[in-house]
């Protein structure tokens, strides 16, 4: 079965230039494709594969690599497997273009990677803010965000020390534990 | 006023107005908003608006080690976090290479059943109080809460049970708890014809939610709807069945379908499910005491454990539909990236915008209940 979906899956790509297939276990393909070839491979997969569900696009910053790498995993309800079609892209300028005409459900995993990565996708329904409406600072996503960072820039720490807790805790009661109840 | 100073209000041109419908309303399942557009009680136009309950899960997983992972994941979606673990913890199993033990395998997929039936029941509850019938809230909430104390004495927590660590289960089941699963489970099935009699047949629920929301085939799949929605259309596709994980393929169940689509099929799916579930855990406690061994495979001091690099997509078939976690690891000790896919990124965005629309007002909120719509999956 597996066999026969990579053989299914190696005549399909047989003409997109430098796709490759790899099976990782059963019902899991993994397909690497150029970037520019990824929008012809997805119409193959879902017209003559049968892979009409998109189950998600996934975003990884390869900030070494100066890369983005999107993943399109879309599942098969006939041959019951699920291909991911790995590609990547430049980190600069970080656009790309949308599939929103192949698989409809891309226009939210769109619309969320460019507000958590900052990735363009032309030709997508809507790329306005949806989750992080109040957010000005970078994507968030992006490895180069330090969140930690943010908030110790943002923030400043303040020490608690209200009047009523001061006079709860020198009354030994209150969030202290009253010496005699310190287990030894 | 003068006849010569009157001057005639331009009216727009058209009566429509705009409402803020949540993200403070009961008719809302957690904190969501849709804003409507609205002609009389007819919507024009709907657009969701999320971002409330946002909190930053995939950013905070990338900080912390592998293990301390399994206290965040539950946290996603609050009515059914077991998926959430199970889903994580797969991937990370499969990025691991690690073999889960049959019976750790058997007590996971009791441990999913019981937390659908518990979300089910929370869901009717919600669906009828949009509908007007409190009772049915009042009593799902309850028997929700037996199952709950089910989930107390196997793990530990009510809601967030943290129980399940890739490589296994944290411990095996008590003394007798699976007479009192067996307790529960016969309780809930004595108390379904009164559900019925309640909710399922009554009219007023019929009567609202037939052809209320309605979607077809072609519909569902283009907008990648999944899980019990799905089914409602008439499609027999489950991920249990289709991708099965743990043991699903030696379990004996029946997908419940329903053809019509609407808010009604939806609902009725999920009551059929609830009697699927109670099936299947009642096999699982035939089998587990004849099935013995650990409850997880031994694996690397947690503290210091560097999962293999690689990537794994793993996907669960939960009360609202197909969760899926795609884990990366680059050899550390942190996951490099997870993506979280809820089902309801896909049914309180767009499927909820496409279904309100053309639709009344006093729908929305029956529309998104019988969704199963579980907003903080979408903030993540």
């Amino acid at each position: 079965m597996s066999q026969e979906l990579t053989r299914m899956l190696d005549t399909l790509t047989k003409d997109i230039a430098g796709a490759k297939v790899t099976l990782k276990r059963a019902r899991r393909m993994r397909i690497d494709v150029d970037a520019d070839a990824l929008p012809a491979l997805l119409e193959l997969l879902q017209g003559r594969g049968s892979y009409v569900h998109l189950s998600a696009i996934s975003c990884v910053d390869w900030i070494d690599d100066n890369q983005f790498e999107l993943v399109y995993h879309v599942w098969s309800y006939e041959s019951n497997s699920l291909v991911s079609a790995h590609t990547r892209i430049p980190r600069d300028p970080g656009v790309y273009l949308s599939i929103y005409d192949l698989y409809k459900p891309a226009a939210f995993f769109e619309r969320d990677i460019h507000e958590m990565f900052g990735l363009y996708f032309e030709g997508s329904p809507s790329m306005e803010k949806f989750i992080l409406t109040e957010w000005e600072g970078p994507p968030p996503m992006r490895k180069d965000f330090d969140a930690e960072a943010w908030v110790r820039d943002t923030f400043t720490e303040r020490d608690y020390n209200p009047e009523w807790l001061k006079e709860l805790t020198d009354a030994g009661g209150g969030i202290a534990i009253r010496p005699q109840d310190i287990r030894k | 006023m003068r006849p010569e100073n009157y001057q005639a209000i331009n009216h727009p041109p058209s009566h429509e107005y705009e409402l803020n419908f949540g993200p403070n309303h009961p008719g809302i399942e957690g904190n969501y908003a849709l804003k409507v557009k609205l002609q009389g009680d007819q919507v024009v136009e709907a657009h969701a608006d999320g971002g409330y309950l946002h909190r930053g899960f995939e950013k905070l997983m990338e900080g912390r080690l592998w293990i301390q992972n399994i206290a965040l994941v539950p946290r996603i979606c609050v009515p059914d976090p077991v998926p959430m673990e199970m889903a994580y913890s797969l991937a990370v199993e499969e990025l691991g290479g690690l073999e889960v033990p049959i019976r750790a395998q058997w007590i996971r997929v009791m441990q999913l059943e019981l937390s659908r039936i518990a979300a089910h029941l929370f869901t009717f509850g919600g669906h009828a109080a949009t509908t007007g019938m409190y009772t049915t809230m009042y009593w799902g909430v309850a028997d929700r809460d037996l199952f709950l104390d089910l989930f107390e004495e196997l793990t530990g927590g009510r809601v967030y049970h943290i129980y399940n660590i890739p490589g296994g289960v944290r411990r095996d089941i008590p003394d007798g708890y699976l007479d009192r699963v067996t307790s529960t489970l016969d309780y809930l099935e004595s108390r379904l014809p009164d559900y019925d009699n309640l909710f399922f047949t009554n009219q007023v629920f019929v009567k609202r939610a037939t052809g209320t929301g309605t979607m077809t085939q072609q519909q569902a799949l283009e907008w990648g709807v999944t899980g019990p929605n799905l089914r409602a259309t008439g499609l027999k596709l489950d991920v249990r069945r289709d991708d099965p994980y743990l043991v699903y393929d030696e379990i004996d169940f029946d997908i419940a379908t329903e053809e019509a689509g609407d808010a009604w099929a939806r609902t009725l799916v999920r009551r059929k499910e609830l009697q699927q579930s109670i099936r299947i855990v009642r096999q699982v406690i035939e089998r587990l005491p004849s099935i013995g061994g650990p409850i997880r495979c031994p694996i690397p001091n947690p503290l210091a454990w560097n999962v293999p690099a690689g990537e794994a997509y793993a996907r669960i078939d939960s009360s609202k539909g197909e969760v899926a976690y795609y884990v990366v690891s680059t050899g550390g000790d942190k996951p490099y990236r997870v993506h979280v896919r809820g089902p309801s990124s896909m049914h309180a965005v767009q499927v909820l915008e496409n279904l309100v629309t053309g639709g009344r007002l006093e729908d929305v909120a029956q529309i998104m209940f019988s969704l199963d719509a579980c907003p903080p999956e979408v903030d993540r």
